[in-house]
């Protein structure tokens, strides 16, 4: 943390230690709808609650404001849906400092804002407070048409995922939600 | 613009037609066919190249649908898209609106424009003013230092803060974006002391720390002074802070550069207004809906203000992706989409249907929505005491025309306006009293419901038959901004901004991207997915087993 000599851009947010999950993406849109889901089935998953130290948030397709719901975080987890030509299904992890080299940050275009570029922009806007553990999730889609469903194997990576961030999140600042059972079995 | 982005190809002589494809810092898929003979445009198609299937969506579904899946047409204006959803179905449904609900919503509409308002400025529109092709303007210097992308100081404060009004939205809102907390019959809020108390604390640390100190360098109450063009060029000059202000240095500039010269579209306007007064609007009807207006509707063509009436609205079809030609009410409109390839084979172009107004006397005619327009509808005399009157806009369109410099003064002029509003609504708000009343779920009905989004008219009509949506028509700004040629051969209005323009250097057309980017469009539902495209060797990020 900066001391408070230093000057700060009106705004700012003093750092609140916790951890942020964004889902990015488009819920009419096929599997582009893979990242607000997950972050809607965690939190059916912990019965309709948070717990403690997390914060969860569907990012849509708003761009901008997913830098902004950043400030203050320890920790950001992204979700969202990509297009690499692999297998449907296929899920990515990327860390952070592997998203050093980010895509250029001059042709802001406020309505096609992805998560990359929210990132470039978040860099810009938090400065020293920038989160430095990033991790961002995606899920190869097999589709993105008008009103269609999850494919079914976009559908079970989901799944997969929700278990696999229930479980990294658990553990923070103190355990999932008391009346929240881990039982659950969703997925492959 | 990036010039990979256009194909040139020579026609004759001086002829070449321009392919602009994507027109950049637009969403979704907006190509831009032009015909530009020795630098000047003499002709334009613009090309939507997206589906909008969003009306079939939502056919056959339960009514409140519409609540959900039309605020995700877009990430920006989503809280527009609820709120004429909600009174869409207000209507259909005979519910009745307490006064504090129509409070709240109107709280909530304003903020998100008001969110919108400097980050379009600053991170959309302005970066295009630093062109090397100005780097000869008085002022240039100045104007990179406050408006290049990131680095520019008005930039940073602008974009910044820009987030504090949808704070306010989402402590009445629960979240913003997305948020699903207006309902038919009221909203699904409880404010307390605390979350009015605070939502006026971070208003007025935005009006302190932008607004007032960056883009006016005066008081909101001085600038709402100025009802002339005369009043501003005077405002410009009273004192040093006002000089230096981000507001006066926009207005000296874009005029050097010739911003007031460009972008005049079809010159006649469209809103469907928007802020309810709350007793006047206590059992929504399509009937009651104008008089009940604070920011109102109408129509201004050819000079003479006409009231909104929206039976008279109709989407013509003839050069779009449909089966057939003519035009139809959204009411009876239909969404039945062809193959590209055979409408191209009729001279259709385009995905986009082309909105139209029938004009007294004039039959069905473009309209341009968006800020200017209902700054231009405020200006009508004979306002009620509950009603905007406010004649700068219309004043200074009187002397120098529509165009991107004026289009773009009303959408910021719209900033100090609403702040005020918005101070005002939030006082209004009674803790004692409800915010919702219980609807009937009527298993018939129709419903008419319409807000101005930051950028303009967006409305909704609804049909229900036997407990679902029989029909849904939405017709959002852009549609009415973008919209193609119908079947009088009418260019829609960002088609009519593009003709006539001269441009310096058909390599760089920056001409083109300030008419773009003043209207703002949004070609909605764009696809948010990371492809492989951008680059990035992504096989060795996989995770495990796959599915």
């Amino acid at each position: 943390m900066s001391p408070d000599t230093v000057q700060r851009a009106p705004g700012y947010v003093s750092p609140t230690g916790e951890t942020v999950l964004i889902g990015c993406g488009n819920l009419l849109r096929g599997d582009d709808a893979a990242g607000p889901l997950a972050v809607r089935y965690l939190w059916e998953r912990w019965g309709e609650r948070v717990p403690p130290g997390v914060r969860v948030v569907d990012g849509g397709t708003a761009g901008m404001d997913v830098a902004f719901q950043m400030r203050g975080a320890r920790r950001v987890i992204l979700v969202d849906a990509c297009l690499t030509g692999e297998a449907p299904g296929t899920l990515y992890r990327v860390p952070g400092d592997e998203l050093e080299e980010l895509p250029p940050s001059d042709g802001i275009n406020l309505h096609a804002f992805r998560w990359d570029h929210a990132l470039a922009f978040a860099r810009w806007l938090l400065k020293d407070d920038y989160p430095t553990d990033i991790t961002v999730w995606l899920v190869e889609a097999a589709q993105t048409d008008f009103g269609a469903d999850l494919s079914p194997s976009v559908e079970r990576a989901v799944r997969d995922l929700v278990a696999r961030l229930a479980d990294d999140l658990a553990g923070t600042d103190g355990a999932a939600p008391a009346s929240a059972t881990t039982a659950t079995t969703d997925g492959p | 613009m990036d010039t990979k982005d256009i194909q040139t190809k020579q026609l004759s002589g001086d002829r070449v037609e321009m392919h602009i494809s994507p027109m950049g810092r637009v969403e979704g898929d907006l190509d831009l066919n032009i015909i530009v003979e020795d630098g000047h445009v003499v002709d334009s198609w613009t090309q939507a190249g997206m589906f909008r299937g969003f009306e079939i969506i939502l056919r056959g579904k339960d009514p409140q649908a519409g609540l959900i899946v039309t605020p995700r047409i877009c990430g920006i204006c989503g809280g527009s898209h609820l709120y004429k959803s909600c009174q869409a179905l207000d209507v259909a449904w005979k519910v009745q609106v307490p006064p504090n609900a129509h409070r709240v919503r109107n709280i909530a509409q304003a903020c998100e424009t008001l969110q919108s308002i400097p980050r379009w400025f600053y991170a959309l529109f302005a970066p295009d003013m630093v062109n090397k092709n100005y780097a000869k303007t008085d002022e240039y210097d100045e104007i990179v230092r406050r408006f290049a992308p990131f680095v520019g100081t008005g930039y940073e404060k602008g974009v910044t803060l820009s987030n504090k009004p949808v704070e306010v939205y989402a402590l009445y809102g629960g979240q913003w974006p997305h948020s699903s907390f207006m309902v038919p019959g009221g909203v699904m809020c409880a404010p307390t002391l605390a979350d009015v108390t605070r939502s006026i604390a971070i208003l007025d640390f935005w009006k302190d720390n932008w607004l007032e100190s960056e883009w006016l360098g005066c008081s909101v109450e001085r600038w709402m002074e100025n009802k002339t063009w005369e009043d501003v060029q005077a405002w410009a000059e009273e004192n040093e802070s006002q000089r230096n202000s981000d507001c006066a240095l926009f207005i000296r500039y874009a005029q050097a550069i010739g911003l007031d010269k460009i972008g005049r579209g079809v010159g006649s306007f469209l809103a469907t207004g928007t802020y309810m007064q709350p007793e006047l609007y206590e059992h929504p009807t399509i009937e009651g809906r104008n008089a009940a207006l604070q920011s109102r509707s109408g129509i201004f063509a050819d000079g003479q203000y006409y009231d909104f009436d929206q039976s008279q609205v109709a989407e013509d079809h003839t050069y779009s992706f449909f089966e057939g030609s003519g035009q139809l009410h959204p009411f009876d409109g239909k969404t039945e989409p062809i193959d590209p390839k055979d409408g191209k084979a009729q001279n259709k172009y385009t995905w986009a249907k082309a909105p139209r107004y029938n004009v007294p006397g004039k039959g069905y005619v473009p309209l341009e929505a968006g800020p200017l327009a209902r700054q231009i509808i405020a200006g009508r005399e004979g306002a009620a005491d509950h009603q905007d009157y406010d004649p700068l806009v219309r004043d200074m369109v009187d002397k120098l025309g529509p165009s991107v410099f004026t289009r773009v003064f009303a959408r910021m002029h719209e900033a100090p306006k609403l702040f005020a509003k918005v101070k005002q609504w939030i006082a209004e708000i009674d803790l004692h009293e409800s915010f919702y009343t219980k609807p009937i779920e009527h298993a018939d009905g129709r419903g008419f419901g319409a807000t101005e989004a930051a950028r303009g008219a967006l409305a909704d009509w609804i049909t229900i038959k036997d407990g679902k949506i029989e029909n849904y028509q939405v017709i959002t700004p852009t549609a009415w901004n973008v919209g193609p040629r119908d079947s009088h051969e009418n260019l829609g209005p960002i088609e009519q901004a593009f003709t006539g323009m001269d441009l310096t250097d058909i390599d760089d057309p920056v001409e083109l991207a300030h008419v773009a980017r003043s209207f703002d469009s949004c070609l909605v539902c764009t696809v948010h997915a990371y492809d492989a495209k951008t680059g990035k060797e992504m096989s060795r990020f996989k995770v495990g087993g796959g599915c």
